[in-house]
């Protein structure tokens, strides 16, 4: 308990001293009774009593040093004179807890992100122990239902164990989809994850069995959201892909799923994927989805739980061989084994997008940062000089010199708490801001921003280590002045020749070479976006309208579907507005491809992987709708339909490839696969290379088949409209056509170029972000600059005026300035190169048509640095060169 | 000499004091002063400088807890009262005095 007292004593030191007055004043009272009844007068026996007390102040403080902490006295004291002196100085606090909140927030905003992406556990119970299942060494994570099925029912490894898969599910009912994110989960999802319902109930095992009802457990937000926050749960349904569902929990706040960096808003059991997607989907052994993640028993290590996965492997993988395989791939699959991975932070595919880029970033943010503490460094340097007087006063009078040091530290401290403080709020705005650029346009990305302890030990670290960076120095530096020169006012100094290379100078060196670092790499990751953005992709995305359509619904089959699909096509393609339109399988830079091995007369593939090809079926007038040229022979035309002689069409690579200089044209390739060898195809003509999954890859060797003879009979088609006005105009008009075939065809509108853009995402934040801070390390660097002449020239303008005086021209003291500056920038841009050249070497993988250290992009950013540094110099030796002399000289 | 005698009380002002206050109940500081000089028979003076950072010292580590109240004058005054840590803390300093004693005793009367 003394502790306590010791402590809140600290805090109300004027009751202390009351009480302390009292005390003792009452014992002198009593001597002082004490003694007259021995018989000295009035007078004298208060004489006396003072006598024998001693100094009254000196036995005060002693008996309140017992009564309170000396070392968080000293330290309360520090503080409210930091307070003071700060508020004595408002311009200066303000700028340098301003630029201390923009920088701190700028690195607390990252690193929220970093922290709920990568470092946050899932919000389950005792997530550490959660391992997923893979595949042996090949690391594949995904797995097929009648796997899963087998590993379920043979495992004793786990205490839980589940598999899921995402999805997106389609609420309306025909028409244009609304679509929201959802997981099919085995039974043991819930109960696996230790998680709770906030209302109903969540599902279980008996939920997951072949012939299920049509339940689902809805998020929290979607339950307040789209379901309006109803308070019951009864008779509540929803549609999911057309088939209704009862709602019978409500699953708690704080899950939003297992992969970090999506909401999800649905749970089905995997059940009832026979009933939304037709019987027959759960046994299919081609179909791999399917994630597994168990919790093994307590008490076994990981070692044996992958050992007695091992053991299963056999039995699991012999019990679900595809029949269609040829022998020899049976006989791989068959000796496929099991493994496993740890869990703990979730699964991600935001994650492996942005992981390496916000790491990138984060060491961008904690440049400025440095950049802006050297500012702050500068600004203190600069004060402290104005208080030299007092703190030679303080030194002069005893006052030691760490004592002093420790004052001056404790006002840079303050300084930074308060920027910490500000930055927090900066960064919960810039942080979800930042998560709107990750997402694009498509409100997926969701990430737990919120404030956790976490988050705050680094903030705190961050301005901790921040205010000892910019406050040791100057606060050293102050400290060593000679208590007596210093306390002569002024001091005519008319040459300041002394002190060359001073601390700010040094500064401004540090500071000049970091920000050239940065804006070399904005300039390479700028660079970048702009190659990737113009990259020639083989085709025009301006003024295409993707529609994809669903006929699922519609209950057509086979040669029904195949008929709505061409009479959609005619009605489109008759459409007012509409330039051309085509239909696909595939849409370019979808995200989602389609490949297989081929056989070639002539060519012996080196490997595997070697004789693969991709895919795409597509209708005629396919290449004129995404403006690709065809380079030789004839497109798809009405004779390619089925029962005709099949053909197809094949880019310039794949032409290169397979049958080098001689014409392909009437040549034959085959289809080959773990069957054995399919359909041949006959090529027709020769397309040019476009862009398949992303802008930057490199040419890939793509065939084209008709869609005729492929198949119209499958679920779903994408339809790509062109059209000379915006693509967006003709969404009613579609949606009109396409509901005149079958009012129950689901339809999603993509315009082409969006997609696209949002293929680059990644390229466009890491663009955008380095070229923002990298335009604000310059501004600040700048300032810095800019601060420093102006109080080089101010400390020489006894020295300007006498030179002015005497005749020299103004040109003359501004390049006197100018060649000054003029060192700083040099010895700055030389650092820098040297800085950027090992620094970039890290952007390696995320550049694209540039090198590290391109040296035209090093070059465009030096000349840029040099006129920005030239300008910010330039300002206060010009207005140095129109002072008045005498007003210099009589100031003085 | 006052030097010497204060030195060597300061080291048993807190059995003096623990003391004092067991035996005489509730005291205030002067009360204190006076009792150790009366029970002393007038041998110890208690250095009055040191009276009030002891007792403070002992408040704050529990020995000891103080109210204000009033004296006999009609005084108002902090009065001071053992507390039970503060009756095990005399037991010990007792023992440390006695081994002092002893100790000292003996490097007396060796001869």
């Amino acid at each position: 308990m003394g502790w306590m007292h010791r402590t809140w004593n600290v805090l109300r030191p004027e009751r202390l001293s009351r009480d302390l007055d009292r005390e003792l004043s009452a014992h002198i009272a009593e001597c002082a009774d004490e003694l007259m009844a021995g018989g000295l007068t009035e007078a004298e026996a208060a004489r006396e009593a003072r006598r024998r007390f001693g100094n009254p102040g000196r036995q005060k403080e002693r008996t309140r040093d017992a009564d309170v902490f000396g070392w968080l006295e000293s330290i309360v004291g520090d503080v409210r004179y930091a307070m003071r002196s700060l508020v004595s100085a408002p311009v200066f606090a303000l700028v340098a807890i301003f630029s201390l909140g923009l920088g701190i927030g700028a690195n607390t905003a990252i690193f929220s992100l970093i922290n709920a992406v990568m470092l946050r556990s899932l919000p389950v119970s005792a997530p550490e122990e959660l391992v997923q299942v893979t595949m042996g060494e090949s690391d594949g994570s995904w797995f097929t239902n009648p796997i899963w099925e087998e590993l379920r029912d043979r495992q004793e490894a786990f205490s839980g164990v589940f598999s899921y898969a995402r999805t997106e599910f389609n609420l309306a009912d025909g028409g244009e989809a609304r679509r929201t994110n959802g997981y099919w989960v085995s039974g043991g999802f819930f109960s696996t994850l230790g998680l709770r319902p906030r209302m109903g109930r969540l599902l279980t095992t008996a939920d997951d069995v072949r012939g299920c009802a049509a339940i689902a457990v809805v998020s929290a937000s979607f339950w307040d959201g789209e379901l309006g926050g109803r308070p019951a749960l009864e008779g509540t349904g929803i549609l999911l892909n057309g088939t209704r569902f009862d709602v019978v929990g409500v699953v708690d706040p704080s899950f939003t799923g297992v992969d970090v960096g999506q909401a999800v808003h649905i749970y089905a059991p995997l059940c009832t994927r026979e009933l939304v997607d037709g019987p027959g989907t759960l046994d299919a052994r081609s179909n791999w989805y399917l994630r597994i993640i168990g919790r093994p028993r307590a008490g076994i290590a990981s070692e044996q739980v992958r050992a007695r996965l091992a053991a299963l492997a056999p039995a699991v993988f012999g019990a679900t061989i595809p029949p269609d395989f040829d022998a020899q791939t049976q006989n791989e699959y068959a000796s496929n084994t099991l493994s496993i991975e740890p869990a703990e932070h979730g699964l991600s595919s935001v994650r492996e997008q942005y992981g390496a880029a916000l790491e990138v970033l984060l060491g961008v943010v904690g440049v400025v940062l440095l950049i802006a503490c050297a500012n702050v460094a500068n600004l203190l340097l600069a004060r402290a000089t104005t208080r030299r007087h007092e703190l030679a006063i303080r030194l002069a009078i005893g006052a030691g010199r760490m004592r002093v040091v420790r004052q001056m530290v404790t006002e840079s401290l303050v300084l930074a708490l308060f920027g910490a403080a500000l930055g927090v709020f900066v960064a919960r705005w810039g942080s979800s801001g930042l998560v709107r650029l990750l997402d694009g346009q498509e409100g997926t990305v969701w990430l737990d921003l919120s404030l956790d302890a976490r988050i705050l030990a680094f903030t705190s670290a961050v301005a901790v280590v921040c205010g000892l960076l910019f406050g040791l120095v100057p606060a050293w530096r102050a400290t060593r002045v000679a208590p007596q020169s210093a306390m002569q006012s002024g001091g005519r100094a008319i040459a300041q020749g002394s002190a060359r290379f001073t601390v700010g100078k040094a500064l401004v060196i540090g500071q000049v070479s970091l920000s050239f670092a940065l804006i070399v790499a904005a300039g390479l990751l700028l660079g970048t976006f702009r190659n990737v953005v113009t990259v020639d992709s083989g085709f025009v995305a301006e003024g295409v309208l993707l529609v994809r359509t669903d006929l699922h619904r519609t209950g057509l089959v086979e040669e029904g579907r195949a008929l709505a699909k061409q009479a959609i096509l005619a009605r489109l393609r008759a459409t007012p507005g509409v330039r051309s339109a085509s239909a696909s399988h595939l849409t370019p830079v979808s995200g989602h491809a389609w490949n297989g091995r081929i056989l070639v007369e002539g060519y012996t593939p080196q490997s595997m992987p070697d004789a693969l090809v991709f895919y795409n079926a597509v209708s005629d007038d396919f290449l004129k709708t995404m403006g690709t040229r065809l380079v030789a022979g004839r497109d798809f035309q009405r004779i390619d339909r089925l029962g005709a002689p099949r053909v197809a069409l094949i880019n310039q690579t794949m032409a290169h490839k397979f049958f080098g200089t001689a014409s392909p044209i009437g040549r034959v390739f085959t289809e080959d696969g773990p069957g054995g060898a399919g359909p041949a195809h006959t090529i027709i003509g020769i397309v040019e290379d476009t862009k398949y999954s992303t802008l930057r890859e490199d040419p890939l060797p793509i065939a084209y088949l008709p869609i005729a003879q492929e198949g119209w009979t499958g679920r779903e088609v994408n339809y790509a409209i062109r059209t000379d006005a915006d693509p967006a105009a003709l969404e009613a008009a579609v949606s009109r056509e396409v509901g005149a075939i079958h009012p129950a065809i689901t339809i999603v509108f993509t315009p082409f170029d969006r997609q696209v853009a949002s293929s680059l995402s990644r390229e466009r934040l890491l663009a955008m972000l380095a070229g923002f801070f990298g335009a604000l390390a310059l501004t600040l660097s700048m300032i810095g600059l800019y601060g420093t002449m102006s109080y080089a020239v101010a400390r020489r303008r006894v020295e300007i005026g006498v030179r002015l005086a005497l005749g020299a021209a103004p040109g003359s003291i501004v390049q006197m300035v100018v060649r000054e500056a003029g060192w700083l920038i040099v010895i700055g841009l030389v650092l820098g190169v040297g800085v950027a050249v090992a620094g970039t070497r890290s952007l390696e993988a995320f550049l694209f048509g540039v090198t590290p250290t391109d040296p035209r992009t090093i070059a465009v950013c030096g000349a840029f640095l040099v006129l920005a540094a030239l300008a910010a110099a330039a300002l206060p030796a010009w207005r140095a060169s129109r002072s008045d002399p005498l007003t210099a000289l009589r100031e003085s | 000499m006052a030097k010497p005698k204060s030195d060597a009380l300061r080291g048993t002002l807190a059995l003096l004091i623990l003391q004092t206050l067991a035996q005489a109940g509730k005291l205030h500081g002067y009360a204190i002063t006076r009792h150790i000089h009366r029970a002393s028979a007038e041998l110890l003076r208690v250095e009055e400088g040191s009276l009030y950072p002891a007792l403070h010292r002992m408040e704050q580590d529990g020995w000891v807890k103080a109210d204000w109240g009033v004296t006999e004058r009609n005084r108002e005054a902090r009065f001071y009262a053992i507390t039970a840590s503060g009756r095990r803390q005399l037991v010990q300093e007792q023992e440390s005095w006695g081994r002092l004693f002893d100790g000292v005793q003996r490097v007396l009367r060796y001869a």
